[in-house]
C-alpha cells in the first residue's frame, strides 16, 4: 500500500515537472535557432540596425539578396502601437473599476460585468476581422474630415482595437487591486467629510499604486505579445516612424509573415522570426517579473 | 443690560463683517463657503461620470461590434438560387458533358444571347459547381435522363450578393456583374425563377475559392479534433499538477520555483508557443504538419497553467475539515486527496477546465505557426490530416476582398461567438448546479 501510495505521488510530481519541461523547451528551442540566427547575422546589427527586409531575394544577383535585419522598425512599431493601446485601456479600464467597486449599484454591476466579460471573451481574430472592416474605414472618414491621411494599415487602428481588447484586462485585475484597499481607510477618510471622489483619489489609489501600476504592466505585456489584431490590421513594411497615422509593423506580425507557409527550415529569414520570438518572450518575462516584484515589494500591509 | 447684550452683539457682528474678530468668522479659503462645496461636488459628480463613460465606451464597442458582425453576416445564411429547366440529353449524359448540359440550360432561358463574352457572362451566372449537382442529381434519378427537369440550382457568388443586396455599385467589388447579367436577373426574378433559399452548403462544405460554395463544416471539425486533443493532453496533466501542488508538495525552494514558472508560462505570449511546436513537434518529432493533433498538443501547453491555477484555486476552497475526517477514518494521503478532496473540487475544476477550452477554442495566432493555415476543402477525418480550425477559417476569409467572403467571413464569426457562448453557458449551468457553498 506504502509503495502505491509513492508510485502516485511520483506520478503526480513527474506530471509537475512536465510543466516546468515545457518552459526549458520553449527557452532551449528558440534559444538555440536564436543563436543559429546571431551566428549569421551580428547581434549589434539585429538590435541597433534600422532597416528590416528578411526577405530574401530569389536570384543571387538581385539587390538585397542577402537581406537586411536590423530590428529597430519593428521594436518601435510594437512599443507604437502598444503605447495607443494602453492610452486606450489604461482609462477605461481604470475608470471602469473604480466606478464598479466604488459607485456602481448591485443592479448596475450585474449588467456590467458580463458586458466587460464578454469582451474579454471574444477571441483576438474577431477583434482584428472588426479594426480592418469598421474601424480603419472610419478612422479614415475621420481623418479625411479634419485634413489629416491616415493609412489604411494604421498604428492608430491596430492600436485602438488593441486598447478596447485588453480593457477588460486591466479593469479586472485593477478592480481586485482597489477592493482590496481595507475598508477602514475608505471610512477614515470619508468620515473626516472628504467626498468619494477626494477619497479615492488621495487615499484609496496611492493605497493600491503598486497594484495598479502591476496591472497596466501586465496590459503592456499583453500588448506586447498580441498577435491577430496586429497581423490584420497592422501593416508589414517596416517603417521606421513614431507617427500613428503611418503604417507600422511589430515584432509579432514579423514572425507570423516570416513563418507562415514557409517550409524551409534554415534560411536566415525564418531563424530571424526566432530571434524576435526570442526578444519577445524575454520582453514579456521582464514585463511580468517586474509587475510581480513591484506587487511584493511595495505592497502595503494593513493588518 | 438687555441694551448692553444687544449693543455688544450688534458690535461683534459688524467687526465679524469687517474681518476684525478671529472668532465669529473665519474662511480658509478667498471664496465663500458655498462656493467650494459646489464647486467639490461637482468635481465628485464629474469623476463619477468619468467612471460610468468608461462602462458606456465598452459596451458601445461590443455593442457595435456584435451589430456589425451581425448585419454583415446575416445575409450569408441565404443564397440565391435558380429555378433552371435542365434539359438531360441522354447523349450528353452518356459522355459526361455536364458542364454542356448546364450551358444549354442556360442558353435556353435566354435564347437571345449570341456574342461570346456575353455567353460567358451568361455562363458564370450559376455556380462553378452545378455540373457536378447535376451529376449526382441524375445518378440518384436516373428516370429523367432524356427529360426536362426544373432544378434549383445555386447562383454564384457574385449574382447571390447582387441579387441579396440590390447594389449595383458594390457588386464591382465582386468584379463579376455586368450590366446584362443585371437585367438577366431582373428577369429570372420576374420569372419567379430566382429565390433566395436557405444556404445548406454553408453547413456542409469545407473552403472553396468560390465563395458560394465555401462552408465552415471542415474547420469546425478540424476545431472540434483540436480541442479533443487539447483536452485529451492538458486536462490530465494539468490537474495532476495541480494536487501535487496543493495537496503534496513540500514548502520549499523548489515548489516556490515550480509556481513561479507556471504563473509566468500563464503570461507567455501565445505565439511563442506556435514556435515552440513549431521547432519542437514539427522539426524535432517529425509529427505531421497541419495536423489537428499537433494544434492540440499546442493548445495544451498554452492552457494548462490555466488549467493548473483553476484546479488549485478550487482544491484550496474544499475546507481542511473534509481532508481530517478522511484521514481520522483511516484513508491514506492519496486516498483522501482522490476519493473525498478531488470530487468535492470537481465542478469548480470543471468550470476552469471549461473556460479554458473556450479560450482555446478561439485562439488563432499559435496554429498559424504549425501551418494549420492551409486552404482545406476536404472534411478531416482523421486527426493526422491536414485541417483547420473556425477562427483561422475566419483569418483565411478576411484576406478575401470579394463580398461573398466578406459576408461569410461575418458568418463564420456569428458560428464561432454562438459556440463560444454555448461553451460559456455549459460552465455557468455546472458551477451553478453541482457548486458547493461550504
Amino acid at each position: 500500500m506504502a509503495k502505491f501510495e509513492s508510485l502516485i505521488k511520483a506520478a503526480l510530481l513527474a506530471c509537475t515537472m512536465l510543466s516546468v519541461l515545457v518552459t526549458a523547451l520553449i527557452i532551449a528551442s528558440v534559444f538555440s535557432e536564436t543563436m543559429r540566427f546571431f551566428s549569421e547575422v551580428s547581434v549589434l546589427e539585429f538590435f541597433f540596425g534600422t532597416e528590416w527586409s528578411p526577405q530574401t531575394a530569389l536570384r543571387a544577383d538581385q539587390a538585397g539578396s542577402s537581406g537586411a535585419f536590423g530590428a529597430i522598425p519593428v521594436f518601435i512599431g510594437t512599443f507604437l502601437v502598444t503605447l495607443i493601446a494602453m492610452a486606450v485601456a489604461a482609462p477605461l479600464g481604470l475608470f471602469a473599476a473604480i466606478y464598479l467597486s466604488v459607485y456602481a449599484s448591485s443592479g448596475f454591476r450585474s449588467w456590467a460585468k458580463p458586458v466587460l466579460e464578454i469582451l474579454a471573451g471574444v477571441p483576438s481574430v474577431v477583434y482584428g476581422y472588426f479594426a480592418v472592416i469598421t474601424v480603419a474605414p472610419l478612422l479614415r472618414a475621420f481623418g479625411e474630415s479634419i485634413g489629416l491621411s491616415i493609412a489604411s494599415e494604421s498604428a492608430m487602428t491596430a492600436g485602438t482595437v488593441m486598447g478596447i481588447m485588453i480593457t477588460p484586462y486591466v479593469m479586472s485585475l485593477s478592480e481586485d487591486v482597489i477592493s482590496a484597499v481595507p475598508k477602514s481607510l475608505s471610512y477614515g477618510s470619508l468620515a473626516i467629510g472628504a467626498t468619494q471622489s477626494e477619497t479615492i483619489k488621495r487615499v484609496i489609489l496611492p493605497a493600491a499604486l503598486p497594484g495598479i501600476v502591476s496591472a497596466l504592466l501586465l496590459g503592456v505585456s499583453r500588448g506586447v505579445g498580441e498577435t491577430m489584431v496586429v497581423v490584420m490590421a497592422a501593416g508589414l513594411a517596416a517603417n521606421l516612424t513614431i507617427n500613428p497615422l503611418e503604417s507600422v509593423t511589430t515584432a509579432t506580425v514579423q514572425i507570423v509573415t516570416l513563418l507562415v507557409g514557409d517550409h524551409e527550415f534554415d534560411s536566415n529569414k525564418t531563424l530571424a522570426a526566432f530571434a524576435l520570438g526570442f526578444s519577445l518572450f524575454f520582453m514579456t518575462l521582464l514585463l511580468n517579473v517586474v509587475a510581480l516584484v513591484i506587487v511584493k515589494k511595495y505592497r502595503e500591509r494593513y493588518d | 443690560m438687555t441694551k448692553f447684550f444687544q449693543r455688544r452683539t450688534r458690535i461683534a457682528m459688524d467687526r465679524a463683517k469687517k474681518k476684525k474678530s478671529p472668532f465669529l468668522y473665519k474662511s480658509y479659503s478667498s471664496k465663500p463657503k458655498h462656493k467650494r462645496i459646489r464647486k467639490r461636488k461637482a468635481q465628485e459628480r464629474r469623476f463619477k461620470n468619468m467612471g460610468f463613460i468608461a462602462i458606456v465606451i465598452s459596451s458601445l464597442f461590443l455593442a457595435s461590434l456584435l451589430w456589425n458582425v451581425f448585419m454583415t453576416g446575416k445575409s450569408a445564411f441565404m443564397e440565391a438560387q435558380i429555378l433552371l429547366p435542365v434539359k438531360f440529353d441522354s447523349a450528353l449524359v452518356e459522355s459526361e458533358d455536364y458542364r454542356d448540359i448546364v450551358h444549354n440550360s442556360l442558353m435556353g432561358l435566354f435564347p437571345d444571347v449570341v456574342k461570346r463574352s456575353n455567353k460567358r457572362a451568361l455562363f458564370s451566372m450559376v455556380s462553378r459547381n452545378t455540373h457536378n449537382e447535376l451529376q449526382s442529381y441524375i445518378e440518384e434519378n436516373p428516370q429523367f435522363i432524356g427529360t426536362t427537369q426544373d432544378v434549383w440550382v445555386a447562383a454564384s457568388s457574385a449574382v447571390s450578393v447582387f441579387y441579396k443586396r440590390h447594389l449595383y455599385e458594390q457588386a464591382e467589388r465582386g468584379g463579376k456583374i455586368v450590366p446584362a447579367e443585371a437585367a438577366w436577373i431582373t428577369e429570372l426574378a420576374r420569372a419567379g425563377r430566382m429565390e433566395l433559399k436557405f444556404n445548406a452548403m454553408f453547413f456542409k462544405n469545407g473552403d472553396s475559392r468560390e465563395a458560394e460554395q465555401a462552408g465552415i463544416l471542415a474547420s469546425t471539425i478540424g476545431s472540434f479534433f483540436t480541442i479533443l486533443v487539447c483536452i485529451v493532453m492538458a486536462f490530465p496533466l494539468g490537474v495532476a499538477t495541480a494536487i501535487y501542488l496543493e495537496e503534496f508538495a513540500k514548502k520549499n525552494w523548489f515548489t516556490d520555483f515550480i509556481e513561479i514558472n507556471i504563473n509566468n508560462l500563464a503570461a507567455v505570449p501565445s505565439i511563442i508557443f506556435g514556435l515552440l511546436g513549431l521547432s519542437i513537434y514539427l522539426n524535432l518529432f517529425g509529427l505531421p504538419r497541419s495536423s489537428a493533433l499537433v494544434g492540440g498538443m499546442v493548445l495544451a501547453l498554452l492552457i494548462l497553467p490555466v488549467i493548473v491555477i483553476a484546479t488549485r484555486n478550487s482544491l484550496r476552497a474544499v475546507p481542511p475539515s473534509i481532508r481530517y475526517a478522511a484521514a481520522a477514518l483511516g484513508a491514506t494521503p492519496t486516498q483522501v486527496v482522490f476519493h473525498h478532496t478531488l470530487i468535492y473540487a470537481l465542478p469548480g475544476i470543471m468550470t476552469g477546465v471549461i473556460l479554458s477550452i473556450a479560450r482555446a477554442f478561439g485562439e488563432t495566432a499559435p496554429l498559424l505557426m504549425i501551418g494549420m493555415v492551409a486552404f482545406i476543402a476536404d472534411i478531416p477525418k482523421t486527426i493526422l490530416g491536414p485541417a483547420t480550425t473556425l477562427p483561422v477559417q475566419v483569418y483565411l476569409w478576411s484576406n478575401n476582398p470579394e463580398l461573398g467572403f466578406v459576408e461569410k467571413t461575418a458568418a463564420a464569426i456569428m458560428v464561432l461567438l454562438v459556440l463560444m457562448i454555448l461553451i460559456n453557458l455549459l460552465a455557468i449551468y455546472i458551477r451553478k448546479k453541482y457548486e458547493i457553498k461550504w
